[in-house]
C-alpha cells in the first residue's frame, strides 16, 4: 500500500509547499493536490519544480471541459514533474473512459496526445477507487488503522496528518509497505533521534 | 520600451529533435537564465495536434517557469481561447498570479488551423464569436493583464474598444505596425476610456543580436527556417500578400525584410521607431544550437535592454 498526503484542505501555499517538500525529501509516495476548476494542474505544476521524487496526485474537476483539453494539460503536466504524476478524475464516466484512453498514449477519436505523456500510461483513477483517513495522532491506534488498511489489499491511501512528515514516513510508510513491520526499529529511532514536533 | 523573449514552444522538430523532458527543463532553465540577465518576460505558445508536440497547455508550463523564478513575467503569447473554456482559463491565470505576485500575462487570440477545432469539437467559423464570449467572461472573472494577439486591423480595433493590450504578430513591415497600432488607439480612444493611458502594445519581433556578417546570414536563415514550421501549421499573415503555405520562398523573404538583425545599437535605433510598449524578441528558433540561444538571451538583457528603456513606455 502506498500513502498519498493530502494537500488539498491546506489553504496556504506556501504551507502546501513545505509539505510537498518534506514529502519528498523524507520518502512519502505522492502528494495529493487540487485548485480551482482548470487550475489543478497549475497548483501541481508549481510543486513539481521545488520536489523530486514524490508523486504528484491531481485531483481534478472533468466537468463541463473537453476530456482532450484535460489530457493535454495532464501530458504537459507529467513532462515537468518527469513521469510523477497520477489523476483522481470526478466527472462523467466517458470523459474518464477518454481521458485514460489518451493519457495511456493510445488515439481516441481520432486525435493522439502530442506530446505524449512522459510515463507509459498516466494512472486515472475516481475517487471511489482511493480510500481517504485521517490518521490518528496516538502511535498504537496509527498502527492499527494503516494495518486494517494494508490488509485489505488497498493500493493507495489518502491520510490527512497533522504531526511531523518525518514522523509519518518513520511510523507508517514501512508499514504501509509490508505486514512484517518491525515498530521496534522505528521506536528506536524515535529514542536515537527525537523528532521536534 | 521592455524586452521580452519568446516564443517557447517547447516543440521536438524534425530539425532539432529533443525529449519533451529536455524541452520543459530547459524552459525553467531558460526562465532563470533571462531573469538573471535582466529581460522583462518570456512568452509561451499553442498550438494543438501537432507532429512536434508544440505546447497545447499554456498554463502547467508557466506554472513551472513561474514557480522557478521571482522576477520576470510569464506570458502566454498566445493562447488560443476559442479552443478553451474561459472561466477555466480565468481561475487558473487568477491562481498563477496568485503563486507568483502578479508575474502573469494572459495573451490571448482566435487559433487558424481546422484541426485544432475538429478535436475541440468547436465550429471553426464561429471563433469570432467563441473569442467575444471568451473575453467577456475573462472580463468578469480574472484582473489578470490580458493581451489580444492580432494580424488584422479589425482584430486590432476590437481589442482596442475593449481596452485590452496589443500582441502584434512578428512578421510585419514597420508602415503595417504602425497601422495596425493607430487602429487599436484610435478604437480605443472612441470607446470613452475610464483609463487615462492607454492599454499597452507588444511587438513581436524576429530579432537577433550579431557582430559580424557572417552571423548576421546565419541568423537570418534561423528566420527564414522558423517558418517553415509555420508553414507546416498551415499560418499565414494579413497585410503582407504572401500566402505562407504555398509560396515557401516568397514568405521566407518577406520575413527576412522584416526580421531585425544586427548589433545591440542598431537593433535599439530600428527599435526606436516603434511606438510600443513592449518587444518581445522572437528568438525560440528551432535551429540555433542551444550555446547561441543562451548567448542571445544574455545580451538582449545586458546589452539590448538598457539601450531602449528609455523608449516606449515602462509597463
Amino acid at each position: 500500500m502506498r500513502l498519498l498526503l493530502d494537500l488539498r484542505k491546506i489553504s496556504e501555499p506556501a504551507e502546501r509547499e513545505r509539505l510537498a517538500r518534506e514529502a519528498d525529501e523524507h520518502g512519502i509516495w505522492g502528494v495529493v493536490v487540487t485548485g480551482p476548476r482548470g487550475g489543478e494542474c497549475v497548483e501541481a505544476s508549481a510543486l513539481a519544480t521545488t520536489t523530486q521524487h514524490v508523486t504528484i496526485v491531481i485531483d481534478i474537476d472533468g466537468n463541463d471541459v473537453h476530456p482532450t483539453t484535460l489530457a493535454e494539460e495532464i501530458s504537459v503536466l507529467d513532462q515537468i514533474t518527469k513521469r510523477r504524476t497520477m489523476v483522481i478524475f470526478r466527472g462523467p464516466s466517458t470523459s474518464k473512459t477518454s481521458l485514460a484512453t489518451l493519457l495511456s498514449g493510445l488515439p481516441c477519436e481520432g486525435v493522439i496526445l502530442s506530446p505524449p505523456p512522459a510515463q507509459a500510461s498516466i494512472p486515472v483513477h475516481s475517487p471511489e477507487d482511493i480510500p481517504e483517513t485521517n490518521l490518528p495522532e496516538d502511535m498504537a491506534q496509527l498502527a492499527t488503522t494503516i494495518d486494517q488498511y494494508r490488509d485489505s489489499q488497498t493500493a493507495f491511501l489518502i491520510v490527512s496528518w497533522a504531526r511531523s512528515i518525518k514522523e509519518l514516513a518513520r511510523h507508517a510508510v514501512g508499514r504501509s509497505a509490508s505486514n512484517d513491520f518491525p515498530q521496534m526499529v522505528a521506536d528506536m529511532a524515535d529514542q536515537i533521534d527525537p523528532i521536534d514536533q | 520600451m521592455d524586452m521580452g523573449i519568446g516564443l517557447w514552444c517547447l516543440q521536438s522538430t524534425s530539425t532539432n529533435p529533443r525529449s519533451f523532458g529536455q524541452a520543459y527543463q530547459e524552459l525553467v532553465e531558460d526562465a532563470r537564465l533571462a531573469e538573471d540577465n535582466g529581460v522583462h518576460s518570456l512568452w509561451l505558445s499553442e498550438h494543438h495536434a501537432y507532429y512536434d508536440g508544440y505546447c497545447p497547455a499554456l498554463m502547467p508550463a508557466a506554472a513551472a517557469a513561474l514557480a522557478a523564478t521571482e522576477n520576470i513575467q510569464i506570458g502566454t503569447g498566445v493562447l488560443l481561447l476559442p479552443l478553451h473554456e474561459p472561466q477555466r482559463i480565468a481561475n487558473a491565470a487568477n491562481l498563477l498570479n496568485e503563486q507568483s505576485s502578479g508575474r502573469f500575462h494572459l495573451g490571448v487570440g482566435m487559433g487558424y488551423r481546422p484541426i485544432e477545432f475538429e478535436i475541440k469539437q468547436r465550429d471553426m467559423s464561429q471563433r469570432l464569436k467563441l473569442m467575444n464570449a471568451g473575453l467577456d467572461a475573462l472580463h468578469s472573472a480574472t484582473q489578470t493583464p490580458t493581451w489580444v494577439g492580432i494580424s488584422s486591423e479589425k482584430a486590432a480595433e476590437r481589442a482596442g474598444r475593449r481596452g485590452l493590450g496589443l500582441f502584434i504578430s512578428g512578421a510585419f513591415s514597420k508602415e503595417v505596425v504602425n497601422t495596425l497600432i493607430r487602429a487599436h488607439r484610435t478604437a480605443w480612444e472612441k470607446s470613452d476610456p475610464d483609463e487615462d493611458t492607454p492599454p499597452p502594445v507588444g511587438l513581436l519581433r524576429n530579432l537577433w543580436i550579431v557582430d559580424s556578417q557572417k552571423e548576421r546570414r546565419r541568423a537570418l536563415d534561423w528566420v527564414r527556417s522558423s517558418y517553415l514550421v509555420y508553414a507546416g501549421l498551415g499560418w499565414g499573415a494579413d497585410n503582407t500578400g504572401v500566402d505562407f503555405v504555398s509560396q515557401i520562398e516568397t514568405s521566407m523573404d518577406e520575413v527576412e525584410k522584416s526580421a531585425t538583425v544586427g548589433s545591440a545599437e542598431e537593433i535599439a535605433a530600428e527599435l526606436d521607431g516603434y511606438d510600443v510598449d513592449l518587444v518581445v524578441c522572437r528568438i525560440g528558433y528551432d535551429q540555433p544550437p542551444r550555446s547561441a540561444l543562451t548567448e542571445v538571451i544574455e545580451r538582449i538583457g545586458r546589452e539590448l535592454a538598457p539601450l531602449v528603456q528609455d523608449s516606449g513606455v515602462k509597463l
